[in-house]
């Protein structure tokens, strides 16, 4: 369908030298509408992400206040520096990618089961009380989900030691100083909060599917797993590809509140809970540096940048339809 | 189609408009307050934005206006965003003249990255009360790089480990806070405490996530802490604390102390102050720095009676001088203005005390010449100017004291600033500049180590080795390296 109002547009496009100029501006009337609605995101677009861009400048001076940003002193990289001259600099890394790279696999994973289970779902009053439970999570506010946790982890008052421990006949453990349980903890809760969204957007994908598609199946003896891998699948595969492309694009951003908050800042378990975000922020709190910050920021989006157009490029080799651009 | 975009324009423009009558009408205050008389916009933390503010400010500008032809505004803003908010304002080069700056705060970052104005000129051309009334050594404190770029405020220069414990229980158990003067003293305390009442956690963190050394020490922090001086002198030679016998044995003594039950289980977590756990009866103690009048400031804060020991002399330090500073922006458009009331701030007695408590018949009432009490019918609850900054006010020696507090507060402070032992290293301030990337590594490995370390959750025979590698490995060294230079270089120029 829209394949094809593409190639229309395209027809036009190419015979608007040969017509009248008449036709143009009448083109051009139609279409004002559409600009004008486009005008107010536009221009929020190039005042809160284009223009900050000068700014860019920072990662790469001395900021000195008195004599302002243009004028500071030129440094080079040395900004960027501390980000990888230690061996934190492995750690942090480290657990960023694979941290945000086993969230975008997994939730993907899980949002789409439970998505295709929630389209099972005929009953309308059930399949919307699920459905708001399963959001709930995303709605909540991290700090009240460290607090959540800590509910569960605190050593004393901690649901999991004081009942669920002594119930299994297991020791206490003091969670918030090991951190060998830290990747489990933060991976659980992230898919808990997070799968909702992500869940919501593949099931407006799946509902968008043609009906036919299914009744044709069922004739033909197809079984419901079937008709899963080779109906709901396909069909929402540019959606998923597109969501895991932009979650790509920002797997050297981390989620600030899960890293920070939910493990309540405790030092012992910094080993697997320290990501960018959270070191740049923690070493940045005492010096201020507002160069050392752009650099980080930059080196982030400069990575996810470039991770978004090699996967790209590999999904365009692939299939042509599916890549983004 | 057309009404919807019609009337979506008309939003557009509505809300285009909305936002423009009201920078009108600031920048109409701006130019209203601008007849002649500079308006100094003062910047300063505070627990609220008190009611009266206006009122106040008003009383304030009349008696400034006739004395120095300068017109003030308070600007208060809540401590939780105060390194935050005053950030932007100096990057953003807000109209700011007048700013409380301290240590804590990042000063010396600030005026290394030229955020503040150099103020040897001013101080020198209309300050001459704030030299009159500041110890030489203290005002010198602040300086950087040789220059002076804020002028501490007259309080408690000086600050003593030491410990503060609910006086209830010390009663009830016969203890002589008198004869508390070690830690094994306090271990003595604290093992009374655990014995006989089960429920009440003996020793808790003073503040959340702040190492128990930033409190009770034996060293001055020289800064940030990373590189000290230990018994405030060592020769001028700075060493790395965690390497040190003293600091193992401390860390080793918090480790028995935790394992016998003496400290708070979870102190990573903990986000608590030491006097909220007190006032929600799980405390006992905590570790406080000690002053004259503390411990009846303590027990407001906890809202039962509390007393203290001491566990070691007064000393002052410029991390401790520094912690209460007025500084001019380097965005100011009247310094000279600023400075003039910098200068009246320490001078002038009704004007502290209008800073400091407000307006007379209103919102304080005098007793005696010294005291002060609230009037019939206002409580600390509903007291329409409750800034409560008077430590900030200058010369908070000229401010009235509050009922209930020893009238002889001032003098004893003075007397205390003048018994304490001066850190050789006073007015000392470093610049980390030349070593930020070691430092944001250095800092991230102590957050890692240290509150587990000192509270006695780590097991220091593995753990502190360990602590000390990875410190090594982050640059600890070079950080100390640099340190000393400056040191040495510093050390010159006093002589």
């Amino acid at each position: 369908m829209s394949e094809v109002t593409v190639k229309n547009l395209q027809a036009d496009v190419q015979s608007l030298p040969v017509r009248k100029v008449n036709t143009r501006l009448m083109k051009l009337k139609r279409a004002l509408p559409l600009f004008i609605m486009m005008l107010p995101g536009l221009i929020y677009l190039l005042i809160n992400n284009y223009l900050p861009m000068f700014g860019l400048i920072i990662a790469f001076k001395d900021i000195n206040f008195a004599k302002g940003i243009l004028a500071s002193d030129w440094i080079g990289f040395k900004n960027f520096e501390y980000l990888f001259s230690t061996r934190d600099a492995f750690v942090i890394t480290r657990n960023t990618i694979l941290y945000n790279g086993g969230f975008i696999i997994l939730n993907t994973v899980l949002a789409i089961a439970v998505a295709i289970m929630l389209n099972e779902i005929k009953n309308k009053l059930a399949k919307g009380f699920y459905q708001s439970v399963i959001l709930m999570p995303f709605l909540i506010s991290m700090v009240i989900v460290s607090y959540l946790g800590y509910a569960f982890l605190s050593e004393d008052t901690g649901y999991l030691n004081h009942t669920i421990l002594p119930l299994l006949g297991l020791d206490e453990v003091s969670w918030y100083s090991e951190a060998k349980y830290w990747p489990y903890i933060l991976t659980f809760i992230n898919m808990w909060k997070g799968i909702g969204f992500l869940c919501v957007i593949y099931l407006a994908a799946i509902i968008g599917i043609d009906q036919e598609f299914y009744e044709a199946a069922t004739l033909d003896g197809a079984n419901k797993w079937k008709q899963i891998i080779h109906i709901t699948i396909p069909s929402i595969m540019p959606v998923i590809i597109m969501m895991t492309l932009l979650a790509i694009g920002r797997i050297f951003y981390s989620d600030f509140g899960l890293f920070y908050q939910v493990p309540m800042n405790s030092g012992a378990i910094y080993d697997t809970t320290n990501v960018i975000d959270t070191y740049v922020y923690r070493g940045l709190m005492q010096l201020g540096d507002i160069g050392m910050s752009a650099a980080a920021g930059l080196y982030q989006s400069v990575v996810g940048f470039i991770l978004v157009l090699v996967s790209n490029y590999l999904v365009r080799r692939k299939s042509k339809d599916n890549a983004l651009f | 189609m057309r009404k919807l975009i019609s009337i979506m324009l008309v939003v557009f423009l509505l809300l285009i408009s909305a936002c423009s009558p009201k920078q009108e009408s600031s920048t109409n205050e701006n130019s209203e307050s601008g007849d002649d008389v500079p308006e100094v916009n003062m910047v300063l933390f505070s627990g609220s934005v008190p009611k009266d503010l206006k009122i106040v400010e008003d009383e304030i500008n009349k008696l400034t206006k006739e004395k120095i032809n300068v017109k003030i505004k308070l600007t208060p803003i809540n401590i939780g965003n105060y390194v935050q908010q005053t950030n932007l304002m100096l990057s953003s080069n807000e109209k700011v003249d007048l700013m409380l700056v301290a240590s804590f705060f990042g000063y010396t970052s600030q005026a290394a990255k030229g955020q503040l104005l150099p103020l040897d000129d001013l101080v020198d051309k209309y300050g001459s009360d704030i030299k009159k009334v500041m110890d030489k050594d203290y005002l010198n404190a602040s300086k950087v790089a040789g220059k002076l770029y804020a002028v501490p405020t007259q309080r408690d220069m000086a600050s003593a480990s030491g410990i503060m414990m609910r006086k209830d229980l010390v009663e009830k158990y016969n203890i002589d806070v008198n004869k508390v003067k070690t830690l094994d003293d306090v271990e003595s305390v604290l093992k009374t405490i655990k014995d006989n009442e089960k429920d009440i956690p003996p020793l808790v963190p003073s503040n959340p996530g702040q190492q128990p050394t930033m409190i009770y020490n034996w060293f001055d922090r020289l800064g940030d802490g990373l590189g000290v001086l230990p018994k405030y002198d060592n020769k001028l030679k700075v060493v790395n604390l965690y390497e040190t016998d003293e600091y193992a044995e401390f860390v080793k003594k918090m480790r028995k102390w935790q394992n016998e039950g003496l400290l708070m289980k979870n102190p990573g977590t903990n986000t608590e102050t030491g006097a909220n756990l007190v006032k929600s009866n799980v405390g006992f103690s905590y570790l406080s720095p000690l002053k004259p009048g503390v411990d009846s400031q303590e027990s407001k804060n906890t809202q039962m009676p509390m007393v203290s020991a001491s566990l070691g002399e007064p000393v002052s330090t410029t991390f401790g001088v520094t912690t209460m500073m007025w500084g001019i922006p380097q965005s100011s458009k009247i310094p000279e203005a600023a400075m003039k009331f910098l200068n009246l701030m320490y001078q002038d007695k009704e004007l502290v005390n209008l800073l400091s408590w407000g307006i007379e018949g209103k919102h304080y009432e005098k007793v005696s010449e010294t005291l002060v009490k609230y009037p019939e019918g206002v409580d600390a609850t509903n007291n329409g100017y409750n800034l409560n900054m008077n430590f900030a006010m200058g010369n908070s020696f000229l401010s009235y004291i509050f009922e209930g507090d020893d009238p002889t507060l001032w003098h004893q402070t003075d007397e205390f600033n003048k018994s304490a032992i001066k850190s050789k290293a006073l007015g000392f301030n470093f610049d980390s500049s030349p070593v930020k990337t070691e430092v944001t590594a250095v800092t991230n490995v102590v957050n890692k180590y240290t509150i587990g370390l000192e509270n006695g959750v780590l097991d220091p025979e593995t753990e502190l080795p360990k602590f000390i590698k990875e410190l090594k490995a982050a640059g600890m060294d070079k950080i100390i390296a640099e340190k000393q230079k400056q040191l040495d270089e510093w050390a010159k120029t006093q002589k």
